[in-house]
């Protein structure tokens, strides 16, 4: 079995729907693109743009963003920002979040427990 | 040059893409790009090899519009047909290659010619036949996955269906029986309709079709199979006697019906020899027999509307037992 690979497999498993949550509670504000890759990143949640630009206009499509073109500034920038459905998805989605992970830290504290230390 | 580098980067990102939102994600990715070498080069021009680093890292075309494009159900053929797909399309294809091999031993029997032009008709049926049994096998299955998807309905506990009795189940055999039938019989039909033949006297044979005109309907002739393969993908699909296997089978049924009236009552397919010879061989006295030669079509249009006939009833019995 190749470690590294299943590993990386599952990291992306793990990512995939907490990125969703993650972009959501930051649209609260209207942001573009690079902006909010660059804020994920200071906070220690790397995530390319390759990634984010696709997903930003997959969930513009489910009704959970809207976006507006800026074209005031020297470059025009597509502003993103969390609709009303989106926000009610957020928080039924950020309730489930807390309960889970704190659930899964407990048993995965639990396991850490009883193991080598 | 580093804006012509990026615009055909962007092109070739975009050129699939709806022609609506083409433009705005270019635009997007043109801002995305710009702010990435802005970030890497500061203050500073940046060069073309910034350039090329900055679009490496937003990955090759393919895989960014790859991105832009993840719908799952976007394949032609897909779970839970796939399997059955590749099953049928193996018994499909073996079942083609069979019975044009024997359609080209016929023929060499009736016509000789050399071995080298024998083997290569022989291929070149092959060819022919593999390539079109492929097709509509996978048109077919296309046809099935891309209705099933839209026709799938809510699932609820009560609707799964009691596990089938020995006798509600449909064998796999049958159907696999079935298809190689329709596919063998086709194949036959279509590339040496001379096996249908009488011998008089000897070796001298008189072919009961006329093999330009059957070659010449070969679309019904294809339909018919199709008709003949569909019936027993349902009954492949759902495993044993239910209300879709019924319809299935009744309309499959009606279809043929319909198809074979079409094919034996609208074109003359019977070779005029064969009813010449038959009277004179019989003498006038064989009213009966040559009778049922002089109306060979309509004779074979009763055998088939009779036996489409039975199957429906046949399955219509199956279903509704106990």
């Amino acid at each position: 079995m190749n470690i590294e690979q299943t590993v990386s497999g599952l990291i992306l498993e793990l990512r995939r729907g907490t990125l969703i949550l993650l972009v959501l509670s930051q649209l609260r504000q209207p942001m573009y693109g690079y902006s909010l890759v660059k804020k994920l990143n200071d906070h220690g949640i790397p995530m390319d743009a390759n990634t984010l630009y696709p997903l930003m206009r997959r969930l513009e499509g489910q009704g959970l963003l809207s976006s507006q073109w800026d074209t005031g500034e020297a470059k025009p920038r597509k502003y993103y920002r969390i609709t009303p459905d989106g926000l009610m998805v957020l928080e039924k989605t950020k309730e489930y979040w807390k309960t889970f992970s704190t659930n899964v830290d407990e048993l995965l504290g639990e396991k850490h427990e009883s193991g080598s230390d | 040059m580093n804006q012509d580098l990026i615009e055909r980067y962007l092109y070739a990102v975009t050129k699939r893409m709806p022609r609506k939102q083409r433009e705005d994600v270019s635009q997007e990715l043109r801002g995305l790009i710009d702010d990435m070498l802005a970030e890497r080069c500061g203050g500073l021009t940046p060069t073309e090899k910034d350039v090329r680093v900055v679009l490496t890292e937003l990955g090759t075309p393919q895989e960014l519009s790859e991105k832009y494009d993840e719908n799952e159900t976007r394949c032609l053929i897909g779970q839970p047909y796939y399997g059955t797909y590749v099953f049928v399309m193996k018994i499909v294809m073996i079942c083609t290659a069979v019975g044009l091999t024997l359609s080209s031993a016929i023929l060499q029997i009736m016509e000789p010619q050399v071995w080298y032009a024998a083997v290569g008709q022989w291929l070149s049926m092959l060819w022919q036949g593999l390539l079109s049994a492929f097709a509509i096998v996978t048109a077919l299955f296309a046809f099935f996955y891309q209705k099933g998807i839209r026709i799938r309905e809510p699932f609820s506990f009560d609707d799964l269906p009691p596990v089938p009795k020995k006798n509600q189940e449909i064998p796999k055999w049958e159907c696999i029986v079935g298809i190689g039938i329709s596919v063998v019989f086709t194949t036959v039909f279509l590339a040496a309709p001379q096996i249908f033949c009488v011998i008089l006297r000897g070796s001298r044979w008189i072919p009961i079709f006329d093999a330009a005109v059957i070659h010449s309907t070969w679309y019904i002739i294809l339909l018919f199979a199709a008709c003949g393969i569909s019936r027993e993908l349902v009954k492949l699909m759902e495993g044993r006697y239910n209300k879709t296997v019924m319809l299935a089978v009744a309309a499959a049924d009606v279809i043929s019906a319909v198809l074979s009236f079409w094919w034996l009552a609208g074109f003359p397919l019977v070779n005029p020899e064969f009813t010449v010879e038959i009277s004179a061989l019989f003498g006038e006295e064989e009213v009966f027999i040559t009778g049922i030669f002089s109306h060979f079509q309509y004779f074979f249009l009763g055998i088939l509307l009779f036996a489409l006939t039975l199957d429906t009833v046949d399955t219509l019995v199956k279903t509704l037992r106990d």
